[in-house]
């Protein structure tokens, strides 16, 4: 069952999408929220059912068989998946490809569990390699699209790239949203002369990302260099395999991160343009926030130009738009003297130490460059007034985005909610009184469990925002962090279980050095940052889950160790798991930044501590709860 | 093997074929058909009790709508014909039922003001190089997926910045703006009817010109009021299936055919846009179809748009319509014999330009919305003397 459901659930978050919801529609949060929720409880369900049943099983040959041992086998094969999928199946196979992989020792095993009933188990077996393999050979077929046909596809560890082509028209794909098309001139055109048209002599460019048509745009101005910057190598192959974009003179094309090669580099360029999507995600907000404007006036000629775009308006700039480019605004004031705003379908930042010239038009002609669009539409689309509308819309009073506290990705949850008109307040309301409820019913041990859970993964997704802040988006790093983070729970768990006869004082302890570690990373972060060696912040990974992998067996011997008892804490420590990965990456980090998220999960650790003290106090003398 | 009867073997036939036909519905691989994924109407709904507790300023009562029994309203500017109970908000979110009477919340408050090129409309035969004064308040009776204008189109009166701007001023700051007509358009202006008529009124009186850029949703009675101070229209048809209308847009087909037939028999300027959606509306046949039913309607000579489609709003999972496309539905509209047809959204094609439908020959080439060249004497073609529909500048 479990290997049949993780094919079928791939197969049904793919095409019962377009059965669900209108195709090529975006969908809003509770839609989503319960598509997500009915695709994949079947396998998460069976998944959770199968770690306590296999205890009773065992239980039934050996009755005395302790639950800490199947959680410590249980981690060994999450950090052994872990590693497989993060280090060897993701740059090697597609998902149904890993998928087949990952169930092989699964099958196997059940066969060798089963050798006796041979003839049963070798038909389910084959039928569920069958279902694997069809899997394998439908993926191409869930991928294609409605019109036009599939020519690209691959599996890069970023994401999905794939490549439409209807008629002439190549369209390229990222994770199943279009990015771009190579007949979308217009964006082609604004993104590369708005800031080139600037400047009296354009010699080197960085360009952070890009899209089709622009090589061909920037070599109307003749560089000495242009260097290429584009994370994923799977991108640009498609982009220059696909004529999306062309190979010009001097282009250098560079697969890393653009702030991480930025802080690497010390050329200096006369243009930076930053062709990114809308910051929705924190890797993305790190190209919007002071430090990185900071670090890309440092590598800026005096004359030179930076310029960027966030999604844009037609005829009204409503009100979490405003905002964001307000932001954007007030953060770059730091660090430009000049800043043009200019509207359209998205709003370009042009932004300068010497003035910016609102003539675009004007400034080509002086250059003798021709386009397509710009010349044509420029003066109709951006009007004076239109320019000047956008332009005052700007609130000063609107807080700056920091790669701490991403003011922008809040206002895109904002925005995104508008789009909708909808609101997650009443889902966080639920979700905050189921968990009440639960506290009702849960022991002191469970808590302690529940809170452990929720720090350890808000952890984990605090350490993997910082790295990728300091570090860059490294893939293979961040994969360590996922690797680090699980690795910790098996010596953990196996060092409590040898321990948990030192009962609640331990969970005492080790709650107090959670604390101490979580605030310990205050100022790592604030005086530490880059200075620091990863192997700093891989170390704080592994103690985090190490002290979460030791309270388990600890808290489980606490509670007798009897089957009830081994569910209702595996089911504190994934629920809280769950509950602090949600709420750290969508409420504490967008809304209060990092540093007040580290503070919100040290608040919960300590009431964990308070809630051990409490029980602590009424077995134990007074004098010793001084802990 | 016992042999199996004709009546027999008829009867397995049917059952396996209702078995299968049935199924072949949740094959869900090979050819998709858009249309059928996801909810079959998203047209909007009353908002129950949502009026607010007192009129503001920029109130004004209705135009066209009935009282009937219990207090309630039906309004009558649209197809939709909302019935309102007291306290109950129209389903383009700018009308209210207050006490038994219903109100426009949308009068003088425009969020929106810009003087536009009139080929940004599109108007490509009304008055070429001329300006627009362009309002639009709140409000849309439509729930297009891929609306443009969602920030202004899909909220209510009070939920946004606005100017004030009553139809007295509107006309004084079209004058000042150097625009030659007033264009109600970007959101719904059937859903500000009242202010629209009001301040076209005024704006005839003025001299200037009055363009109505809309969807088509609006009832025969509203339309015919309008249309004696209505000078153009720009009318989007956004496919020829009322399938497409109901799931893309949340309409219907038919009351935006019948305000095509409405304006053409009133003699009014109009032009038809229509937007090629890949996946949807970009089928030849229909396009085919559509045509037939513009010339058996409304003639060769009305202009028409093709669009091209950009990711937008909530359908922003498609890719943009290829060039070709349009291309290609342009020829087979001409081939039809539809006049003047154009492309839209495709900069420096030669399908925006204008020919002569007799000569054949370039009379206005567009340059994005530059006009470098204008081989029209008045409304006749300069080589031949043809007349061409439209609305054009006086003869030089």
């Amino acid at each position: 069952m479990l290997v049949v459901l993780s094919t079928v659930q791939i197969l049904a978050i793919r095409v019962l999408r377009d059965i669900f919801f209108i195709h090529g529609s975006s969908v809003g949060f509770y839609p989503t929220l319960a598509y997500t929720f009915f695709t994949i409880a079947p396998y998460t369900l069976l998944v959770g059912f199968v770690l306590p049943y296999s205890l009773f099983i065992l239980r039934n040959d050996t009755p005395d068989y302790p639950g800490a041992r199947i959680y410590i086998m249980d981690n060994l094969g999450d950090t052994g998946g872990g590693a497989l999928f993060s280090f060897v199946l993701v740059y090697l196979v597609t998902p149904f490809w890993a998928i087949l992989l990952a169930n092989l020792p699964l099958i196997f095993a059940t066969c060798l569990l089963f050798s006796r009933r041979s003839a049963v188990v070798f038909l389910a077996a084959g039928i569920a390699f069958s279902i694997l393999l069809g899997g394998v050979l439908l993926e191409r077929e869930t991928l294609k699209p409605s019109v036009g046909e599939l020519i690209y596809y691959s599996e890069s560890r970023y994401g999905r790239v794939a490549v439409h082509r209807d008629a002439e028209q190549y369209t390229l794909l990222s994770d199943g949203v279009p990015l771009f098309s190579n007949q979308n001139v217009n964006m082609a055109e604004e993104a590369i002369h708005y800031p080139l048209s600037q400047l009296s002599r354009v010699q080197h460019i960085l360009l952070i990302s890009a899209e089709g048509g622009m090589m061909a745009e920037i070599e109307k101005y003749q560089p000495e260099t242009v260097d290429y910057v584009e994370l994923d190598p799977q991108i640009s192959t498609v982009l220059f395999k696909f004529g999306l974009i062309n190979k010009i003179s001097g282009l250098n094309v560079i697969h890393q991160d653009g702030r991480a090669f930025l802080t690497e580099s010390d050329k200096i360029y006369d243009a930076i343009i930053i062709n990114l999507p809308e910051p929705t995600t924190f890797q993305i907000n790190r190209f919007f926030t002071d430090r990185f404007f900071s670090l890309a006036k440092n590598h800026l000629a005096p004359h030179g130009v930076l310029s960027f775009s966030i999604q844009g308006f037609d005829n009204y700039l409503a009100e979490p738009q405003r905002q964001k480019l307000s932001s954007l605004y007030n953060t770059l004031m730091d660090y430009f003297e000049h800043i043009l705003l200019l509207p359209g379908h998205n709003i370009f930042f042009i932004c300068r130490s010497l003035p910016v010239e609102m003539d675009i038009p004007a400034r080509l002609a002086q250059k003798k460059i021709s386009t397509r669009y710009v010349g044509a539409f420029f003066y109709g689309n951006l009007t004076q007034e239109r320019i000047e509308y956008l332009n005052e819309a700007v609130d000063p009073t609107t807080p700056k985005n920091s790669d701490d506290s991403p003011r922008l990705i809040r206002l895109m949850f904002s925005q995104w909610f508008a789009k909708f008109a909808t609101s997650p307040v009443g889902f966080f309301a639920a979700l905050s009184l189921l968990c009440l409820i639960y506290f009702v019913f849960i022991t002191k041990e469970e808590f302690v469990l529940f809170s452990t859970g929720a720090m350890v993964m808000g952890s984990e997704i605090i350490i993997i925002f910082v790295f990728e802040i300091f570090f860059g988006y490294i893939y293979f790093q961040i994969g360590m962090i996922v690797t680090v983070f699980l690795a910790g729970l098996m010596p953990g768990a196996f060092l409590g279980d040898r321990f948990s006869g030192h009962g609640i004082r331990l969970i005492g302890i080790t709650d107090s050095l959670l604390i101490v570690l979580m605030g310990a990373l205050v100022p790592v972060i604030w005086y530490g940052g880059d200075r620091l060696p990863v192997t700093v912040y891989l170390a704080f990974g592994f103690g985090v889950s190490l002290l979460c992998g030791f309270q388990f067996p600890v808290a489980l011997a606490l509670r007798g160790g009897g089957n009830s008892a081994v569910t209702r804490t595996f089911s504190a420590d994934l629920i809280g798991a769950a509950v602090g990965i949600l709420f750290t990456s969508v409420v504490l980090i967008p809304w209060f930044g990092i540093i007040w998220a580290v503070a919100g999960l040290i608040a919960l650790k300590i009431i964990s501590l308070l809630v051990v003290s409490i029980r602590y106090a009424k077995i134990i003398p007074k004098k010793i709860l001084i802990l | 093997m016992q042999k199996l009867s004709r009546r027999k073997f008829l009867y397995c036939s049917a059952g396996l074929l209702s078995v299968a036909c049935p199924a072949q519905a949740f094959w869900p691989f090979g050819e998709k058909e858009s249309h059928a994924s996801g909810p079959v109407d998203i047209r909007g709904r009353v908002f129950k009790n949502d009026a607010p507790q007192t009129l503001w300023k920029w109130s004004r009562e209705g135009f066209h709508y009935k009282k009937i029994e219990g207090g309630k309203v039906v309004c009558g500017i649209c197809p939709n014909r909302c019935i309102l109970a007291p306290g109950d908000r129209s389903v383009c979110r700018s009308r209210v039922n207050m006490n038994g009477t219903l109100y426009s919340l949308a009068y003088g408050n425009p969020c929106s003001v810009n003087t536009d090129p009139i080929e940004k409309k599109p108007l490509y035969h009304f008055k070429p190089k001329s300006k627009t004064f362009s309002v639009a308040t709140t409000g849309c009776n439509f729930r297009c997926l891929n609306c443009q204008n969602w920030e202004i189109s899909q909220v209510k009166p009070h939920e946004i910045r606005h100017i004030e701007l009553f139809p007295k001023n509107a006309v004084q700051a079209a004058q000042d703006a150097g625009g030659k007509s007033i264009a109600y358009t970007y959101s719904e202006p059937t859903t500000f009817f009242e202010y629209m008529l009001d301040t076209a009124r005024l704006a005839r009186e003025k001299g200037l010109a009055n363009l109505w850029i809309s969807n088509g949703y609006i009832n025969k009675k509203p339309l015919v009021e309008l249309c004696k101070v209505l000078d153009g229209a720009n009318v989007n048809l956004k496919s020829f299936s009322d399938a497409i209308y109901r799931k893309l847009n949340g309409g219907r087909l038919q009351p935006v055919l019948n305000t095509f037939k409405t304006l053409h028999e009133l003699k009014i300027h109009f032009e038809i846009t229509n937007l090629v959606v890949p996946g949807y509306v970009d089928d030849p046949e229909m396009v085919k179809e559509m045509c037939r039913w513009i010339l058996d309607n409304l003639g060769p000579d009305h202009p028409l748009h093709f669009l091209r489609f950009f990711p937008r709003y909530k359908l922003d999972r498609l890719p943009p319509t290829p060039v070709s496309a349009l291309e290609r539905f342009r020829e087979i509209a001409m081939a039809e014999g539809i006049h003047y047809v154009y492309l839209g959204n495709v900069p420096n094609h030669k399908g925006n330009h204008t020919y002569c439908h007799q000569c054949g020959k370039l009379l206005i080439e567009r340059q994005g919305y530059y006009i470098p060249t204008y081989n029209l004497d008045g409304n006749r073609c300069r080589f031949c003397n043809t007349i061409i529909p439209g609305v054009w500048q006086s003869k030089t």
